[in-house]
């Protein structure tokens, strides 16, 4: 949600500040060397980058669709992407052109663990199948010199198991993008395409470009269905397949800033303001049927944070029990599970869980999410408890204890129901805090709101419609549940039975 | 009924009660008077195990509560408690804080347990308040309220800690009258009070206790109106004492004057009898002075509050020595003046320790 907010406000302001500076128009890529260039972090542009501009001031983006929208908003003078991608995107960008030719042309190939020496062999095999039958041919030929986006129907039976392929579901045509929420493109038909010669079903965990060799070291994924381009680092952790493409890089700038196209009036008609509403609306919500993509993101999210916010109190209530216990070999304990998650971000708890406690274990992400923002709200809420708890006169337990109820019977018939009401305000709060913390996910390959948005992002590259409109769904959800718990709040006022009471 | 054996408490080093060995019969009616900080409520807490007793014994009806076997929950239902601070349970309405108890720890059905509390909320005269919560009541029905939910209980002994203690004065009577109504009808009752004559009125049996000790026990006519020892004596008639301790002829006259006229302010002494009791004091010394480098003399005034008696006594060793006595005298002024503004005076020579008491009139 924070997250949001600051993109937003990241994007917005700075806007007319950097309408006015003029910046030296670009003429071939030598010029690259004391701009600002934006990469997509970890990729071989980045490395590129680095390597030759080393003047330049590098800005690393998590996701294509930050590069191109660093691009249009002045973030950056120039980015460098793929040639291939950069094709489709120029389409319908039409105030971007791309600076002289693409260069560092390079295989590029899925990965393979090294660990999964039988998997690797099966793939060449394979390919070397279908570049002898002629689909490899037939296949480059519709995707990237025909254009036809339309995916072949290919049968994956769940014969032999299932095949993980983890991928970016945001390079864009002819790689891969998500239409009417269906992975399509060159990559994913290659992937289903193996699968179905190893006779397994495919399942494509959608995740942060970086996280996908760390996730397949670990066993989370089978293979990386990306066109990774083969680097002498990456063949140090990763086995590479036998390359299937070959992609250059392209620097690409605003239109205006390229000296060939500097001096072109490149002012378009403004639609009026209204009609632009409209128009993202279609875009980023209907076409493609993109609003499926978000109801899936928001009932991820809500999914997350019920179940969290269920074993968050659960856990809450045991770290409050051992917290408040005199035996220290209890309360010692407690208070250190206590302080480290308080003291440490959930993102990188959540990171912790996924990739090193369950390293080694297939389990799905959702419940990886629940335990780490479940186990982080049950830190605030033991404590929260406790101040509930210990904030009650030591009068109403011995009061009754005098009259024969044993220990725990006084806790649920006294203390509890007054703890609740106390503690409700607070946990309230606590609870919202959790709804939106759960914008992180993504990086564990969930498909949250958040990471919905960023999809639709990186296929309409527009900034603005897309966040605006998963800021108001967070806030609907928030809206929901404090009017829920304000309502819960109401009732277990003792003094609010009495009105229903006398009202009956 | 309650058999006390050699009860003791300790807080670390603190020794709040010592070796209480007592035993209350059905019926009675038992109030625990004494100053503040002597273990009374550590007493009575120690009975139903609010507080754990150091060492000793307990029965209850025979059973002794400290054995680990007996099910100290079921004795308490037995023997119920009124707090000071009335601890009524707060989310619950005057009526649940009464049928709480009966229906979870007895099983008894809702219309039973409302029947029944309302019962004893009219005894208690607050019916109309039923379905009020604790923080609208006075501190005064509040408390009433505490004792309905005790009896709603049905318990043979009711403990009260200093049930008036947290109440304005106007309240008190409320809650008290509600305690006699129950003392007549025969409940088995253990209060502890400040309320002096509420003390004396209602209970059979008194138990003066004075530092973690039964110091004295008797009926309340023994305890308040002809107690035996010492300290008893003293907090009943509540008595203030000054001493002023005179080693040589040269004490410093002035700073006596100044400490007994302090002293008198102080105990409210009307001014009449200031006067006297200083005029008495100069005398007195006057006498003594011709002596002074040879004994040690102690002076005490004493200021009841209850019967505004004040006294003077002189205290001193050695051999039998009387200042009134002394026959070779210049003149008698000074025998005379004592005699006039004096009620009483007696003369004690005892374990070679003389005493001189004298009593003022008011």
């Amino acid at each position: 949600m924070i997250k949001i907010f600051l993109l937003v406000l990241y994007i917005l302001i700075p806007l007319q500040a950097n309408a006015n500076k003029e910046i030296q128009p670009i003429s071939n890529l030598e010029d690259l060397k004391n701009k600002k260039i934006g990469v997509m972090l970890g990729s071989t542009h980045d490395a590129f980058a680095h390597k030759h501009y080393p003047e330049a001031d590098i800005l690393q983006y998590k996701s294509p669709a930050d590069v191109l929208l660093g691009v249009k908003t002045g973030k950056v003078d120039v980015g460098i992407y793929n040639n291939v991608s950069l094709t489709e995107i120029l389409k319908i960008n039409p105030d971007l052109a791309v600076i002289d030719k693409p260069f560092e042309f390079s295989p590029v190939g899925f990965g393979f663990s090294k660990k999964n020496v039988e998997l690797h062999t099966q793939f060449n095999t394979f390919f070397q199948t279908i570049k002898d039958s002629g689909i490899y041919d037939d296949m480059i030929e519709r995707w990237t010199k025909k254009g036809i986006t339309d995916m072949p129907k290919i049968d994956t039976p769940n014969k032999n198991g299932l095949l993980v392929a983890g991928h970016v579901s945001d390079v864009g045509l002819p790689f891969v993008t998500l239409r009417n929420n269906e992975n399509i493109g060159l990559n994913i038909e290659l992937a289903k395409r193996f699968a179905a010669y190893l006779g397994k079903d495919i399942r494509f965990d959608d995740m942060e470009f970086g996280g996908l060799i760390p996730a397949l070291t670990t066993g989370k994924i089978d293979f990386i269905a990306v066109t990774l381009m083969f680097t002498e680092e990456r063949k140090q952790k990763i086995n590479f397949g036998e390359p299937y493409y070959e992609i250059g890089m392209s620097a690409f700038a605003l239109k205006k800033n390229i000296a060939l196209y500097s001096r072109e009036n490149t002012t378009l008609d403004s639609p009026t303001f209204f009609k632009n509403i409209l128009n993202s609306f279609q875009s980023n919500i209907i076409q493609e049927k993109r609003y499926l993509l978000l109801w899936d993101g928001l009932k991820t999210t809500i999914i997350i944070s019920i179940l969290a916010i269920i074993f968050g109190t659960f856990l809450g209530s045991i770290i409050c029990f051992l917290r408040m216990s005199r035996n220290k070999f209890l309360n010692i304990p407690a208070k250190i599970y206590i302080s480290i998650l308080r003291g440490t971000p959930v993102l990188v708890i959540l990171m912790i869980i996924f990739y090193v406690v369950f390293a080694s274990v297939n389990i799905n992400p959702i419940i990886v999410a629940t335990i780490a923002f479940g186990m982080n709200c049950g830190a605030y809420a033991a404590e929260i408890f406790r101040s509930g708890i210990e904030g009650i006169e030591k009068g109403q337990m011995e009061a009754g204890i005098a009259m024969g109820f044993n220990k725990i019977k006084t806790f649920v018939y006294i203390i509890l129901p007054q703890t609740i009401r106390r503690i409700l305000p607070i946990y309230k709060g606590e609870i919202i805090t959790l709804v939106k913390m759960t914008s992180i996910v993504g990086y564990i390959a969930v498909q949250d709101l958040t990471k919905a948005s960023d999809i639709i992002r990186s296929r309409t590259f527009d900034a603005f419609f897309p966040l605006i409109f998963i800021a108001i769904l967070y806030f609907l959800i928030s809206l929901i549940l404090i009017q829920s718990l304000d309502y819960l709040e109401k009732i277990t006022d003792p003094k609010f039975k009495r009105k229903v009471r006398t009202k009956l | 009924m309650i058999k006390v054996e050699n009860l003791s408490k300790k807080y670390g080093d603190l020794v709040v009660l010592k070796n209480i060995s007592t035993e209350i019969k059905k019926g009675e009616v038992v109030s625990i008077i004494g100053p503040s900080g002597t273990g009374k409520s550590t007493f009575l807490r120690c009975l139903n195990l609010l507080d754990v007793p150091s060492s000793g014994s307990i029965f209850i009806d025979g059973k002794n509560i400290l054995d680990k076997k007996i099910d100290v929950s079921k004795i308490r239902q037995k023997m119920n408690m009124v707090f000071q601070s009335f601890n009524l349970f707060s989310h619950l309405s005057v009526l649940e804080n009464l049928t709480l108890g009966p229906m979870k720890l007895k099983g008894m059905s809702v219309d039973a347990a409302e029947s029944k509390s309302m019962d004893l909320l009219r005894l208690v005269g607050l019916a109309e308040k039923a379905e009020n919560y604790p923080d609208e009541l006075s501190g005064g029905q509040k408390q009433r309220v505490a004792i309905a939910r005790c009896l709603a209980m049905e318990p043979e002994i009711i403990l009260f800690d200093e049930p008036t203690s947290a109440l304005d004065p106007t309240m008190v009577s409320e809650v008290l009258s509600v305690i006699r109504r129950l003392a007549k009808e025969g409940m088995t009752m253990i209060i502890v009070t400040h309320e002096m004559a509420f003390a004396k009125d209602v209970s059979n049996r008194v138990f003066y206790m004075d530092q973690g000790l039964i110091y004295e026990e008797g009926s309340p006519q023994q305890i308040f109106d002809a107690p035996k020892k010492d300290r008893t004596k003293v907090f009943i008639n509540r008595i203030r004492n000054f001493v002023f301790n005179i080693k040589t002829e040269d004490f410093d006259f002035y700073a006596l004057n100044g400490e007994i006229e302090a002293f008198c302010e102080k105990q409210l002494v009307p001014k009449l009898v200031r006067a006297n009791l200083l005029r008495v004091v100069e005398e007195l010394l006057i006498l003594y002075k011709p002596f002074l480098n040879k004994l040690e003399l102690d002076l005490e005034i004493t200021h009841s509050e209850k019967t505004n008696q004040l006294a003077l006594t002189c205290q001193s060793e050695g051999h039998r020595f009387n200042p009134l006595e002394i026959n070779d005298l210049e003149d008698d002024i000074g025998l005379k003046i004592i005699k006039k503004f004096t009620e009483a005076v007696n003369f004690e020579w005892k374990d070679n320790k003389n005493r001189l008491e004298l009593i003022f009139n008011n």
